[in-house]
């Protein structure tokens, strides 16, 4: 496929075609992955620098393995030691990272938008690793990838997103990306941190949990936040967990389903017991190697331009 | 337990708007038969003629004072007294020491309410933590350990996005608000309604601005997230019409009090303290579009906030003295002479307003309604005989009252909850009925 994007903004910007075809790339990357040694040349030469500007341990070291797995250059970016510390805007940042000739910078930022903000601005690919609450496309495409490799088909397959989905680009990100694939999607979680506006993403929303999570092939569930209950959107973490976290009563085991899927990192005995990650029925371990997978597929697929 | 058979009584059906003569079989704490001539040798008779016949009266808003405030009331006083006044189910309020915030607390009353086992407890439970105002609390856990609405009564939520909030999330678990509304900053310090008595006595005024503007947020948050909400004790004209617009566009419901309906701020000049309340009692206009508001069902529920305090608290200076007026065992004739005595709504209308819809506001389904099958939660009234209120004869351990004195009709004559006699002719009864 030819690709034509400079950038890797959001899912919303991709066709189902270029969606299916990361997901095709990802699938051979995650077959690579299964044996060693696994290093490969298609990246020697290039260089790549993760610009988090918010906190991440898998997104950031899973790009970083991509990158490298790849043959990549890698150099990482932390505000901690930086002259955003000392008050550089964004803007000069950015342009100073663009002028050391990078040819892939990979973003994360709190703010909704940045992503596309420095795409504009700079000659280099553009990776959103997640722009506040709007997108995270790598985060849905490793989820994407998972799906796909469990299953083997969207078109009628059910997935429950349970939790804080007004807070959470990974919610927007995934929601977008299974209704492009044809796939049935349900929202639920506390009323206040699921506002009805967000049916517009084409999702179903469904009260109460239980109700959401009845036959569905894969229960998604997002990491609760504690600040978001600091915000006054629920009131305490042992009510959030008890009516809002995973219960072994949705589980069927019998039929060997639903699957359970998160984000990570997993907020152990709120969102999900502490039990219940390593069943079969899990497939969290799995979303984070194919993390390692799609984002090579990303990595391999933006510089194909470069080779061109 | 024994079966009671009610004979020859005029049986009031709120829900269909009439009145039948029919007799009432009671049995297994169930309505077992509703029709003429029903016998049956085996069950205690009642001789219900020239009574009133109909589902128990649910008062929606009632200060039992326990856990902390025993002295005012307790469980057991209050269930009495609410026993006495024909009330079959009553809705116990928050605000106690500790408020009723928490899950351990709701089933601490519920297992008091079931060794007591007189009438039906159905507690509130707190909209803010400690009824502060500044957290919400776990609605669903209190749910779960059985409140049946949230309310932070005896003040108001001040802030308006933690109760936009709360009305979202309160919603999953299917919770209605009795919202007490009082904007703190404007009645800061106020005794008295704002007007004549408070320029006489040169006495603090609570502004009807007060309520009035936070009803008004609060209607408008309550439209806009789609939360249930019944707004309590309304005391201003402008309250009324509020609510009889915000009728037009949504299910919102209020109620009135007894004092409020029958005394206006003059009264505080002869009562004193025995009629400081809140919401303050305001003028004879404001008096009157209350009433106007029951007749036109847009104050579609009568509580009578029950708030016992004990005598001594209410001999204190007026300025000393707390808010609050006892009434639960005079509450029903009370009602009766300010709506059925001034021909402002009937008897039927008022067992509407007493019994059916706030078992319709609460989702109580087998009560409000008599008919086979439903709850023998039953209150037969004395429409015809006329006799004086004794405060000292009160159950209740509050003695603040402004009505000693009054000659009242419509008294409740007998009280059945859960196919139980709990009170005959004005006394409770102590053993088994028959």
């Amino acid at each position: 496929m030819k690709w034509k994007h400079k950038d890797l903004l959001g899912i919303n910007l991709l066709s189902k075609a270029e969606i299916e075809y990361l997901l095709e790339r990802g699938d051979y990357f995650r077959e690579f992955l299964n044996y060693s040694p696994k290093k490969m040349k298609y990246g020697e030469g290039y260089c790549l620098v993760n610009f988090f500007l918010e906190p991440s341990t898998r997104t950031r070291v899973s790009f970083e393995t991509a990158g490298r797995l790849l043959g990549m250059e890698v150099v990482n970016f932390t505000t901690e030691i930086s002259s955003f510390q000392k008050g550089e805007s964004l803007e000069d940042t950015a342009k100073t990272l663009s002028r050391m000739k990078f040819d892939v910078l990979v973003v994360r930022h709190h703010q909704s938008g940045v992503a596309e903000y420095l795409a504009q601005l700079l000659p280099l690919h553009v990776v959103n690793a997640g722009d506040g609450m709007r997108e995270h496309p790598t985060q849905a495409l490793l989820d994407l990838l998972t799906l796909q490799r469990k299953f083997g088909y969207f078109p009628g397959l059910k997935i429950a997103i349970v939790g804080d989905v007004l807070h959470s680009r990974v919610a927007r990100s995934l929601t977008l990306g299974l209704k492009k694939l044809g796939a049935e999607v349900f929202l639920s979680g506390p009323p206040t941190l699921l506002p009805p506006v967000m049916e517009h993403l084409g999702a179903k929303i469904i009260f109460p949990v239980e109700e959401a999570v009845k036959g569905v092939d894969v229960i998604y569930l997002l990491r609760i936040q504690k600040e978001r209950q600091e915000a006054g959107y629920f009131p305490s973490i042992r009510e959030y967990a008890h009516f809002f976290g995973l219960k072994e009563k949705w589980l069927n085991k019998k039929n060997g389903g639903p699957f359970i899927m998160h984000p990570g990192p997993l907020n152990r005995g709120v969102e999900i017991g502490y039990s219940l990650t390593e069943e079969s029925f899990s497939l969290i371990e799995e979303q984070v190697t194919c993390g390692v997978a799609i984002r090579m597929a990303v990595l391999e697929t933006l510089l194909q331009g470069e080779k061109q | 337990m024994k079966k009671i058979l009610i004979k020859k009584g005029t049986v009031v059906f709120p829900q269909r708007g009439v009145l039948q003569d029919a007799d009432i079989l009671v049995e297994d704490g169930l309505v077992a038969r509703v029709g003429k001539g029903i016998e049956d040798t085996q069950a205690c008779p009642v001789n219900a003629s020239n009574l009133l016949v109909g589902p128990g009266f649910i008062n929606l808003h009632v200060h039992l004072r326990e856990p902390g405030r025993e002295t005012e009331e307790n469980l057991w006083t209050g269930s009495r007294a609410a026993a006495r006044g024909g009330f079959t189910s009553v809705v116990s309020m928050p605000n106690t020491h500790p408020p009723i915030d928490n899950p351990l607390l709701v089933r601490y009353l519920l297992l008091r309410a079931k060794e007591i086992g007189l009438i039906n407890i159905f507690p509130a439970g707190a909209i803010t933590v400690g009824l502060e105002g500044k957290e919400m609390a776990e609605y669903g856990l209190l749910k779960e350990a059985g409140v049946i609405a949230l309310s932070d009564d005896g003040r108001g939520v001040q802030d308006a996005r933690l109760l936009y909030l709360a009305f979202q999330y309160a919603q999953y678990f299917n919770l209605p608000f009795i919202l007490h509304e009082e904007d703190e900053g404007l009645s800061r310090g106020g005794e008295v309604s704002e007007g004549k008595v408070a320029a006489l006595l040169g006495k603090r005024a609570i502004p009807r601005v007060a309520e009035e503007s936070l009803m008004a947020r609060d209607l408008v948050l309550a439209f806009r997230t789609g939360a249930r909400v019944h707004f309590t004790h309304l005391s201003t004209a402008l309250q009324v019409e509020l609510l009889r617009w915000f009728q037009k566009k949504m299910p919102v419901s209020a109620d009135v009090t007894p004092h409020h309906l029958l005394l206006t701020e003059e009264d505080v000049l002869q009562w004193g303290s025995e009629a400081k309340v809140k919401p303050p009692l305001r003028s004879l206009e404001d008096q009157k579009a209350l009433k106007e508001g029951v007749k036109e069902g847009v104050i579609s529920i009568l509580a009578s906030d029950h708030a016992p305090h004990p005598l001594e608290d209410k001999s204190l200076s007026f300025s000393e003295a707390p808010f609050g007026i006892s009434n639960l065992e005079i509450a029903v004739p009370l009602y009766a002479k300010a709506l059925i005595e001034e021909g402002i709504i009937n008897w039927v209308e008022l067992w509407e307003k007493l019994s059916y819809n706030p078992a319709l506001f609460l989702g109580l389904n087998n009560k409000g309604i008599l008919e086979e099958g439903k709850d023998a939660d039953i209150t037969i009234v004395d429409p015809g005989t006329r006799k004086k209120v004794k405060v000292s004869d009160f159950e209740s351990r509050g003695k603040n009252c402004p009505f000693e004195n009054w000659s009242l009709l419509g008294w409740p004559a007998y009280t059945i909850v859960g196919g139980r006699m709990v009170m005959a002719e004005g006394s409770i009864v102590e053993d088994e009925f028959c």
